[in-house]
């Protein structure tokens, strides 16, 4: 990286020093290019220009909100393995053995109880129950049930915490994704992780405090679309927004320098850029003007960072052999979950990794195969890799999906290359790790077939009021007023699911 | 603050400052408590949660602080509010109060009232305790401006009001370069070298460096050019972003699939409108009902594709019903936002925690969009009704072909076995000359009730499925009496009669929030009981009854406001402690400073560089972006094929908007999907390295350069020219001291390495121009470039 000019309020920065440190520095460096203004703008009015938002549109310091976290955290930032299109409690994690002896039969009185299905499925009363597809058994010191779809993540079930009574609202993906992610079925509400960069803060200085990376697997006959609202930031400042990182070529839009433009120039380029903005705020006073000098000083810093983030050559061939075959291939899943520890490692707070194509409405006995290949072993590496690092400590990750799928086929019983299950989201099962997470348990169960959350029953709001506090932060403190009331992640539910915290 | 009587002066100013009675002075803190304004945001804020209009969720102690009986009857002894006695008011030992159980609000809220908040209730206790209406529910009276009178701009006057009270002093007159370069963004989105060009003797001067492009330019001059940009069709699409972001106007569905559907005509039509200055009462009964008009004509029902710009959604599994339901919401809801201001979808499921309007209410709403025969089945991008928009010729040509797919196909049916290949064929070509003229044909879904009305119902937390009691349509009496409420046509009626309390002060303040940033009510999108009361309430109620009285004149009223003192302030912060008093520049003592749209700085580095090709309307286009993106977002179903020639560099207002997967070179935009009428404005990285790298930008930078490299052999010639057309005033000595500078840098790196500089001069698909020094060309380009990344190139100051 280029020296930074004389007059950078970034120059005396150390990137070493804790994020707090370096704010600290930067208040004083920003003092200091402030005392220069000639505007003669004094002490008092330099403590309204460094403390308030200032003009519309002005930025917040980067410190985040005062007051957050307002607990010890456990978490200090999260990774969250989003497995998009429903994956399939029975057939993976939820082990029920009585669907062996219903298998072919009606779904027995009393499971349904005037539920809504989707349409595909209409009125579920009828319905033929279905049996895992592939068996289960236990593993580890924990005795966690785990079928044979998931060999990689068996083999590190002692670090999970499965949580098998989630239960949401929604029957539809993006209903319910958006549901999971900003609490809100419509979309238009901020998603976790800009609710979390805005209470506290982005920690890192090269980087965007939220990145988000998507994939599916080859051959998935039914992607499910990722809209732009499952990273949004709704009514808070789009800064708050998650950076999506593309697949290929460049993670970054225009990342790249021109063509023809060498480097060396452009930092030649943006040194003038930046004392021609100074001239400016020495003649107007607009704060503004310190924004748009620091905004593309951090431009430039992602045109170093980002590309140093995505050479994995300093990866040893052992670490890179843990996440699978896929993992130098830009867009895959393995490729963005070792991104996601890279990302960690590099101060990003929240980071979400976007799997499609778990819709198995017809392909439990085919495409549910590739599908686990694709994500089960990179998922597990990655939880082992940041625990080899420490970083599993202080890292929440988590794995699920928007709902579960039908105990009962979808499908005809007699075409095994067919079998199928439906939207379910009335149980499912998701597993969390680190960040102040219980190891080797599982909280919560369905019923005997899997239909409904019946011990311990976690609710969508539970777990996003339990993840915030894992970060430190009181759901219901956490708020935003917008059209005239005060809205949070957790609507005006939510409540931590404290057994299952360490 | 002189304002001398132009002939476009209108004389109504001065009359109705005569005829219209005083609205009573402002009352400055701590005069009388003003119950709208001082109180009821207190307890709307504070206690309208649990304590307010909704009925069946939420209301506890069987009390109600929003109605004036409620709270001050008697309940055995015990009055809540005790006009007169504030000792003997329960409100404030409860506000007082230190015991948990009995302190109000709950201290478990976490928002306890300020003890300012808690005097000001005992004040307007302790004076009677008058109760009111909200304020942006009353009628708009005209504010008696005597300034008037003495040749003041009303406007000015106004907000000479809270200057004096909060002792703040307005800073002088922006320099005229920066004055025209402001005034022609706001009005045409353009910078003034392109809009006004040689008609405009000031631009010609100031070209001339021996005039003083400070002289002030006097207010005919002003007046003329304020004309000029008016009455450019660029205004026309300056004002239509907006518009199309609250109408949330889109070229394809939304959702899974998100298929293309055509409304441009739609969108060409309300450039028209705002061209023509179609008066704003017209352009809403057209947009809401222009269908129901007797005998309408075809651009009539054109303008109704307002409603019908909603999502559509084909995702598999989803219910028609539920799907048209949410399409009748999203037209309710965003009439609500756009016409009110009000947050109707609060009501969606309950009663209204703030604003008197019930769920109710609501659905009584709907009832007016309920009678349009659309089918909520999925997947089909042009969901009917619909009008094709297409000359005779076509239509003709288009009902020939399918008349001839027909024959084909029955004969086709018909014809034994061995004859079936040779017609399968011929059908076949029939089939694909049909669908080719087809094509040609835009069809915007528009409006229209169907005969049988359909009834609507009180839906249960807003499910499709759970139907209440019948609703017929009607509005709330809270906001205004409607003498009918048959139908849309009446509702829309309704919404511009001149007694409406909110369509004026919201649509006014839109404006406003365009030219200055921020609304006079913040809130753009809430004028309920939640939005701040507005500091400026009488220059927000001046411009509202000027806007009503001039016959919803909206060029006039744009006239008025930047014609003001006010509007024409320089933008510097040239007192720190005013900036402290004021840093949100909410009294307006000093211009409008702010970055500029993400479209606008788009558009302005086109228009710059001489690429912009500005012919108005007709389908979108497809400009510059990066490989792969389409493809990625719909796993490899839809490919974005980038146009070609003149389409790279038409007005952003024009390029095609994908809502799964948005334009890629706009930021903090409206997403286009439901109604937005509040910009944002962030200052995110990405958004620096697309105006640094994207071949739009990089493009524009070379033809900038090459503009100036022919226009002057002399370098500070070649300086000047570059700072005319950039930032619209010469360019200092420090500033060119710097330019020099890069251009230096730029030179050293292009003759060493000459390739680079035509790999730079490369970028972007229009051919270079003959004749420039290869290394010359790059180095001007890189410093173009970088001038196109200049705060205030980006910023409208």
């Amino acid at each position: 990286m280029s020296p930074l000019p004389a007059h950078s309020p970034w120059r005396i920065l150390d990137p070493a020093a804790p994020a707090p440190l370096r704010d600290h520095q930067l208040g004083i460096n920003r003092r200091q290019f402030f005392g220069r203004a000639a505007t003669g703008i004094g002490a008092g009015a330099l403590a309204s220009l460094l403390s308030k938002e200032g003009l519309l549109g002005a930025e917040p310091e980067p410190g985040g909100l005062t007051g957050f976290p307002n607990r010890p955290p456990k978490a200090k930032r999260v990774i969250y393995l989003f497995q998009n299109g429903g994956p399939t409690h029975v057939d993976l994690f939820d082990y029920k053995p009585r669907l062996h002896e219903v298998h072919g039969k009606p779904v027995p009185e009393g499971y349904l109880g005037g539920k809504r299905f989707s349409t595909m499925t209409g009125d579920p009363s009828g319905k033929l129950m279905l049996q895992p597809v592939e068996p289960f058994q236990q593993h580890g010191r924990s005795g966690a049930w785990v079928s044979a779809f998931m060999p990689h993540t068996a083999k590190i079930v002692d670090e999970l915490c499965f949580v098998k009574s989630l239960h949401t609202d929604a029957i539809n993906h993006a209903p319910a994704i958006s549901f999971l992610l900003s609490g809100a079925q419509i979309p238009g509400r901020p998603t976790m992780g800009a609710w979390l960069n805005y209470g506290l803060g982005v920690s890192s200085e090269d980087l965007p405090g939220f990145v988000v990376m998507t994939s599916v697997s080859k051959g998935t006959s039914c992607g499910q679309i990722f809209y732009d609202f499952y990273w949004g930031s709704g009514f808070l400042p789009t800064r708050f927004q998650g950076a999506k990182f593309r697949g290929s070529r460049d993670p970054v839009l225009y990342l790249n320098n021109p063509d023809g433009l060498s480097s060396d120039l452009r930092r030649g380029l943006l040194d003038d850029l930046s004392e021609l903005n100074a001239i400016k705020f020495r003649a107007i006073g607009d704060p503004e003007i310190e924004t748009r000098i620091a905004q593309y000083e951090m431009a430039y810093r992602m045109q170093t960072s980002v590309p140093e983030l995505t050479d994995f050559s300093d990866e040893p061939d052992h670490i890179l052999a843990m996440y699978g075959p896929q993992v130098r291939e830009p867009g895959t899943f393995a490729y963005n979950c070792l991104m996601a520890r890279r990302l960690a490692e590099r101060g990003v707070n929240f980071i979400q990794c976007m799997h499609a194509g778990w819709d198995q409405h017809n392909s439990l006995t085919t495409e549910l195969y590739t599908q686990c290949r694709d994500t089960d072993q990179p998922s597990a590496a990655l939880v082992m890799d940041l625990k080899m690092r420490g970083l599993l400590d202080d890292t929440l990750v988590i794995w699920g999906g928007e709902f579960g799928r039908t105990p009962f086929i979808q499908g005809d019983l007699g075409n095994r290359e067919r079998w199928g299950r439906d939207h379910h989201p009335y149980a499912f099962t998701i597993w969390m790790a680190g960040g102040g997470v219980k190891p080797g348990i599982t909280y919560g169960a369905s019923d005997d077939l899997g239909f409904n959350a019946v011990e311990n029953p976690v609710h969508v709001h539970d777990l996003q009021a339990t993840i915030l506090h894992l970060l430190g932060i009181d759901h219901e403190r956490l708020t935003y007023r917008f059209q005239g009331r005060y809205f949070r992640l957790t609507d005006v539910h939510g409540h931590v699911v404290r057994p299952i915290l360490a | 603050m002189q304002f001398p009587c132009h002939r476009w002066f209108p004389l109504r100013w001065l009359a109705a400052a005569f005829l219209l009675i005083p609205s009573g002075g402002r009352s400055a803190s701590p005069g009388p408590v003003v119950f709208s304004r001082d109180v009821l945001p207190i307890l709307s804020d504070a206690c309208f949660q649990c304590h307010g209009p909704d009925a069946k969720e939420g209301r506890k102690g069987d009390l109600r602080l929003d109605d004036e009986t409620d709270a001050k009857r008697d309940r055995d002894g015990i009055r809540v509010i005790h006009a007169g006695h504030p000792d003997a008011s329960e409100l404030l030992q409860r506000l007082l109060s230190h015991d948990p159980d009995e302190q109000m609000p709950p201290p478990d809220l976490g928002r306890p009232l300020s003890s300012e908040q808690i005097d000001t209730l005992k004040r307007w206790i302790a004076e009677g305790a008058k109760w009111g209406k909200h304020w942006a529910f009353e009628r708009i009276e005209r504010p008696f401006v005597p300034e008037v009178s003495a040749g003041i701009h009303p406007v000015d006057a106004l907000v000479q009001r809270g200057l004096d009270e909060a002792g703040l002093k307005p800073n002088p007159p922006a320099d005229p370069a920066t004055l025209v370069r402001r005034l022609s963004l706001d009005l045409t989105g353009l910078p003034p070298s392109v809009v006004l060009g040689d008609h405009s003797a000031l631009i010609r001067d100031r070209e001339n460096p021996k005039t003083d492009h400070r002289s002030p330019i006097t207010d005919p001059q002003w007046s003329s050019i304020v004309d000029q940009l008016l009455a450019s069709p660029h205004y026309g699409e300056r004002m239509s972003w907006d518009w199309l972001d609250a109408a949330r106007y889109a070229d394809s569905n939304g959702y899974q699939g998100d298929n293309e559907r055509t409304m441009w005509p739609w969108r060409d039509w309300v450039v028209q409108a705002y061209n023509e200055n179609l008066p704003f009462d017209q352009f809403t009964i057209l947009q809401l009902a222009g269908d129901l008009l007797p005998s309408p004509t075809q651009e009539q029902i054109l303008a109704t594709g307002f409603n019908r710009n909603h999502m559509i959604n084909g995702e598999g599994g989803r219910i028609a019903e539920e799907n048209r339901v949410d399409y009748v919401m999203d037209m309710t809801e965003t009439m609500g936002t756009v016409w009110l201001g009000l947050t109707l979808n609060c009501c969606r499921c309950h009663d209204h925690k703030f604003d008197p309007l019930t769920q109710a209410d609501y659905y009584r709403f709907t009832a007016f969009f309920n009678q349009t025969p659309v089918s909520g089945a999925g997947g089909n991008a042009q969901t009917p009704p619909v009008l094709e928009i297409a000359p005779p010729e076509a239509i003709t040509a288009r009902d020939t072909a399918r008349k001839a797919r027909n024959a084909a196909k029955a004969l086709l049916d018909k014809a034994p076995e061995p004859e079936k290949a040779a017609l399968e064929k011929s059908f076949k070509e029939t089939e694909a000359k049909l669908k080719s003229l087809e094509d040609t044909i835009p069809k915007v879904m528009v409006m229209a009730d169907q005969k049988e009305p359909r009834k609507t119902f009180l839906l249960d937390r807003g499910l499709y499925n759970a139907p209440g009691e019948e609703v017929a349509a009607a509005v709330p009496a809270i906001l205004l009496p409607a003498p009918e409420t048959r139908n849309r046509l009446d509702l829309a009626r309704w919404l511009v009669s001149r007694d409406h309390p909110l369509t004026a002060r919201v649509t006014v303040n839109r404006l406003w929030q365009m030219l200055f940033g921020v609304g006079l009510v913040k809130t753009a999108e809430d004028f309920g009981l939640q939005a701040e009361y507005p500091r400026q309430r009488e220059l927000l109620d001046w411009l509202a009854a000027e806007y009503v009285e001039s016959g919803w004149d909206t060029k006039a009223l744009l006239k008025t406001i930047v014609t003001s003192e006010t509007y024409r302030r320089s933008s510097a912060i040239t007192s720190p402690s005013d900036f402290e008093n004021d840093p949100e520049n909410r009294l307006l003592a000093r211009g409008a400073r702010f970055r500029m749209p993400s479209w606008m700085i788009r558009d302005q580095a086109l228009a710059v560089s001489g690429l912009l090709e500005g012919s108005v309307g007709g389908p979108s286009v497809f400009p510059y972006q990066p490989e792969g993106i389409w493809d990625e977002a719909t796993f490899g179903k839809k490919t974005y094929r980038m146009s070609e020639g003149g389409d790279l560099h038409r007005r952003s207002l024009y390029t095609f908007w994908r809502r799964i997967v948005g334009p890629t070179e706009f930021f903090d935009t409206a997403k286009r999907q439901v109604c937005e009428v509040k910009p944002l404005r962030t200052n995110t990285p990405m958004h620096a390295l697309t105006t640094l790298n994207s071949p739009t930008y990089v493009e524009a930078a070379r033809f900038l350069a090459d503009k100036v490299l022919r226009a002057h052999s002399d370098e500070s010639a070649r300086f000047q020219t570059l700072s005319h057309h950039l930032l619209a005033r010469p360019a200092n000595a420090e500033e060119t001291a710097i330019w020099k500078r890069s251009l230096g840098r730029a030179r050293d790196s292009f003759s060493r390495d000459s390739a680079a500089a035509d790999r730079l001069l490369a970028v972007g698909s229009s051919p270079i121009r003959l004749g420039l020094d290869t290394v010359e060309h790059a180095a001007w380009t890189a410093l173009c470039l970088n001038l196109l990344n200049l705060d205030e190139t980006l910023t409208k100051e």
